[in-house]
């Protein structure tokens, strides 16, 4: 026990003594939160469309006027088509709309009327809205148009609620969902080092030739780094709560308890990476290509899991983000769901635990 | 009571095929000082790491006696980002034994260094910091992996006498050493070769001085013959014209307040070796850097065949090949890729490039190990390859720093023999060493101490304004003097 504390005690000397580590524990996640705050916005943006009205109809002018009124849309009103698609060719335009000279003759003779709409199809989720947006104004303007009578009625209206995230503010999940990265990179990258630090260092050498025993060794690198994790991820959450104002619908012991199980998942991770490669530089590359990387791109924050191909579905449930990230997005938007709590409990612990026995097998008591 | 502390019997340990330790028994006696010598790569390390626990052996038995011991690694294992006194709690926290440093702390005068970092300390005092927590707790059996590698003579001495002082009348020490002398003052001394031990006895039995000793050691590692350097030979020299091709003119650095050159001026005349001597701390390295022009002197100048340093400092450093304390190569390029790449940046062209590796590879015998990654290299081969590099564009002047540090014996006389044939024919050369036989060598010394030059003069001139007899006497009694 004496010894185990003497470790712990040398380690937070070490961490104190070392900027990098502090960066890594509170800088680092300032700056992901600001960056996710103020650089990142998944809401949807004004899109710029190009407008060529082909049908002199005096009642197509007012639904020209909607697109110009639109708040969605960013309407330029185009004569020359050619001079149109020169536009969109050198992206002054994401799309474009074409409403043809026998529009207006198709509704009143109560057919549907064509409109050609153009997008870039090179930025898919751009083109998806500036294909939505045309036929959402244009069908709001033949509701209230003269031919409104003479076209069948939807025999359904959809009255849209959004639940969880009323006014689908994206910070609401975006910022909750980068403490998860923030905490995946803390965990991985501060244990990564630490092992692998002492072997280059030569360091071990003389700690093996004192009484330590291999649990010492073990729980000195756990316990130091995951109190500083702990420390980084009140921070994080106290950023995102007070200082950005995202709302919390969860209790905070159960959001403690869990970061905890998922940090000690993390961990075990970045200190099985640095107990194998024993080179601080290998360790710190490894722990960005296999714990940072994958954490990005398939814990379904950025893209959703269930969107990506099967084989790639089943590699997510090796990484302890994708639990991490389900549990905090429901505990900050819905709320305590037991379900979900328990669920992703059981994940987060089975993987540190098997993480753990397997730090504490390839630490070598010897130097082979 | 046990007369034995350790007995190992039939040891052998493998590394990749090689054996490291190859059948070997060994009897140490309990309360002896014994020290392990041999050649690199003899396996002295290897038979340590048995002793203590660290590696497991292939095959044999190791009996050890002792229940508490101290090991110091190669590397000290000392923790450079805590201070001295946090290492030394750490430590005894480790050992379990009590937090009285004081005693500790005196004798290695490490007292006024408590709060400073392990890191920030001088290589002796290092040293002196792993020693002692090596120390702590009085341990019954204290293993030492070359703990005086680098050390200048005063601090060696101090070294010594922390471990008599320090070890009780029943503690048992092995200590594997480099320096012959030291192991000459050790009750037994253990010379392996190959994995093998040749020999096992009273240093004394094999000579009573320790010029003696060292002939005999070097007979019973193979022998050393003198021969006509290759290296010196496929030298060209340049007609120079300079009468000093190196000279310092008042050179002064300043560290804040702090003075680590106060004020350092020679002249080194064609063909002359120069030595630069001198406690770990005083200066030597500062000065090295500010003569090729790595640090900006403070003061004063220094030129190279006459170009000023600091007015021309990549013309200057043109005429200089310069050998770096630490193996300063790229051990992840082969040795020809290594030549290769110094050749390039030393300006060599294409033809010149291929005309003066290919002589460089049949002079220094790389044939081997021609496509080996120099970090593999056997030690030996690692200082020919930086010598070869230092050498390759033919230089007039010669800069060594620590060239032969944790180097043994035979490879040591094998590099003084170039050196020495490389002045003949009119090679000017610097060399700072802590090895006080390599001083012989030199034809002028300068001793320097806290930033001064204390003494210069030929060997034969500070022995006798020393009234000593061997060249570390008159070391340290010039050193005690200015102190």
């Amino acid at each position: 026990m004496k010894i185990l504390f003497a470790l712990i005690k040398k380690e937070f000397f070490q961490i104190v003594r070392d900027p990098s580590s502090i960066i890594i524990a509170f800088v680092m996640p300032l700056m992901l939160l600001l960056l996710y705050m103020y650089a990142i916005n998944l809401d949807t943006v004004k899109v710029t469309l190009g407008i060529k009205n082909d049908d002199p109809a005096l009642e197509v002018q007012t639904l020209i006027k909607s697109f110009s009124q639109s708040n969605y849309v960013n309407a330029v009103i185009y004569s020359d088509k050619e001079l149109m698609y020169e536009d969109i060719v050198r992206s002054k335009l994401r799309g474009a709309v074409i409403i043809p000279n026998d529009f207006s003759r198709k509704l009143s003779q109560g057919k549907p009327g064509d409109m050609l709409v153009i997008t870039d199809g090179s930025e898919t989720n751009t083109a998806s809205l500036a294909l939505g947006y045309p036929l959402e104004i244009a069908n709001i303007w033949l509701s209230t148009s003269k031919y409104s009578g003479s076209i069948r009625r939807a025999p359904v209206n959809a009255e849209l609620r959004y639940w969880y995230n009323q006014e689908i503010n994206s910070h609401y999940f975006i910022l909750p969902g980068s403490i998860a990265v923030t905490m995946t990179l803390i965990g991985i990258l501060l244990t990564a080092l630490v092992v692998a630090r002492e072997w280059e260092r030569g360091t071990m050498e003389a700690l093996l030739g004192t009484g330590v025993k291999k649990i010492h060794i073990v729980l000195g690198k756990y316990i130091p780094y995951f109190v500083l994790g702990m420390m980084s991820m009140f921070f994080s959450v106290f950023m995102c709560i007070v200082v950005f104002g995202i709302p919390f619908h969860g209790s905070l012991t159960v959001l403690f308890s869990v970061s905890a199980l998922f940090l000690f998942a993390c961990m075990g991770v970045g200190l099985f990476i640095s107990t194998n490669l024993k080179d601080q530089f290998l360790a710190s590359q490894t722990a960005l290509s296999i714990g940072y990387l994958p954490a990005l791109m398939l814990s379904g924050l950025t893209f959703p899991i269930n969107s990506m191909p099967e084989i790639f579905q089943w590699c997510t449930y090796i990484i302890p983000t994708r639990y991490f990230v389900t549990f905090i997005l429901s505990e900050f938007l819905a709320g305590t769901i037991w379900y979900i709590v328990l669920i992703n409990s059981i994940y987060l612990i089975a993987l540190g635990v098997i993480l753990y026995v397997a730090v504490y097998n390839k630490t070598m008591m010897r130097l082979e | 009571m046990q007369t034995y502390a350790v007995k190992l019997k039939n040891l052998t340990k493998t590394f990749a095929g090689a054996a490291a330790v190859d059948g070997l028994s060994l009897d140490i006696e309990k309360g002896t000082i014994t020290g392990i010598i041999g050649a690199d790569g003899a396996g002295k390390t290897t038979l340590l790491r048995l002793i203590t626990g660290l590696l497991l052996p292939d095959s044999g038995q190791i009996d050890i006696a002792a229940k508490k011991f101290g090991y110091m690694p190669q590397k000290f294992g000392l923790y450079e980002d805590l201070t001295v006194i946090q290492n030394l709690e750490l430590y005894a926290e480790l050992k379990d034994v009590p937090h009285d440093f004081e005693k500790l702390l005196e004798f290695t005068n490490l007292a006024e260094f408590k709060g400073r970092l392990a890191g920030d300390l001088s290589g002796g005092m290092k040293q002196k910091l792993g020693l002692a927590c090596a120390l702590m707790g009085s341990p019954e059996l204290l293993v030492l992996d070359e703990p005086s590698v680098g050390v200048d003579p005063v601090s060696r001495r101090e070294l010594m006498k922390l471990v008599r002082d320090f070890s009780a009348q029943d503690t048992t020490v092995i200590w594997s050493t480099a320096y012959l002398d030291e192991a000459h003052s050790f009750d037994t001394a253990v010379v392996m070769n190959e994995g093998k031990i040749i020999f096992n006895g009273k240093p004394q039995q094999l000579g009573v001085s320790s010029q003696e000793f060292e002939q005999h050691v070097v007979d019973f590692m193979g022998g050393y013959k003198k021969e006509d350097s290759p290296i010196a030979k496929a030298y060209k020299k340049q007609s120079s014209g300079v009468e000093f091709p190196v000279e310092a003119c008042d050179l002064v650095k300043k560290y804040g307040d702090f003075y680590a050159v106060k004020k350092n001026s020679f002249c080194i005349k064609e063909g002359e070796i120069f030595g630069l001597l001198g406690p770990n701390g005083a200066g030597k390295s500062t000065s090295f850097k500010m003569m090729c022009g790595l640090s900006t002197p403070t003061e004063g100048t220094a030129e190279i065949m006459g170009v000023d340093i600091r007015e021309n400092p990549s013309k200057a450093r043109s005429h200089l090949g310069y050998m770096a304390q630490k193996f300063s190569l790229y051990g992840n390029l082969t040795l020809r890729q290594n030549l290769e790449f110094f050749a390039g940046v030393y300006g060599l062209n294409k033809e010149e490039q291929k005309n003066r590796i290919d002589e460089i590879i049949r002079v220094f015998e790389f044939e081997k190990y021609i496509d080996r990654n120099s970090g593999e290299l056997p030690l030996g081969y690692k200082q020919r390859l930086s010598m070869a590099c230092a050498l390759i564009h033919n230089p007039p002047v010669l800069f060594l720093d620590e060239p032969t540090s944790g180097v043994d014996v035979i490879t040591r006389k094998g590099f003084w023999n170039h050196i020495r044939a490389l002045a003949k024919k009119g090679v000017t050369i610097l060399v700072t060493t802590h090895f006080m036989d390599e001083a012989e060598y030199c034809d002028r010394i300068s001793l320097f101490f806290n930033g001064e030059t204390i003494a210069v003069g030929t060997p034969q001139e500070l022995k006798e304004n020393a009234r000593a007899v061997t060249m570390e006497e008159a070391f340290i009694n010039l050193i005690e003097a200015a102190k």
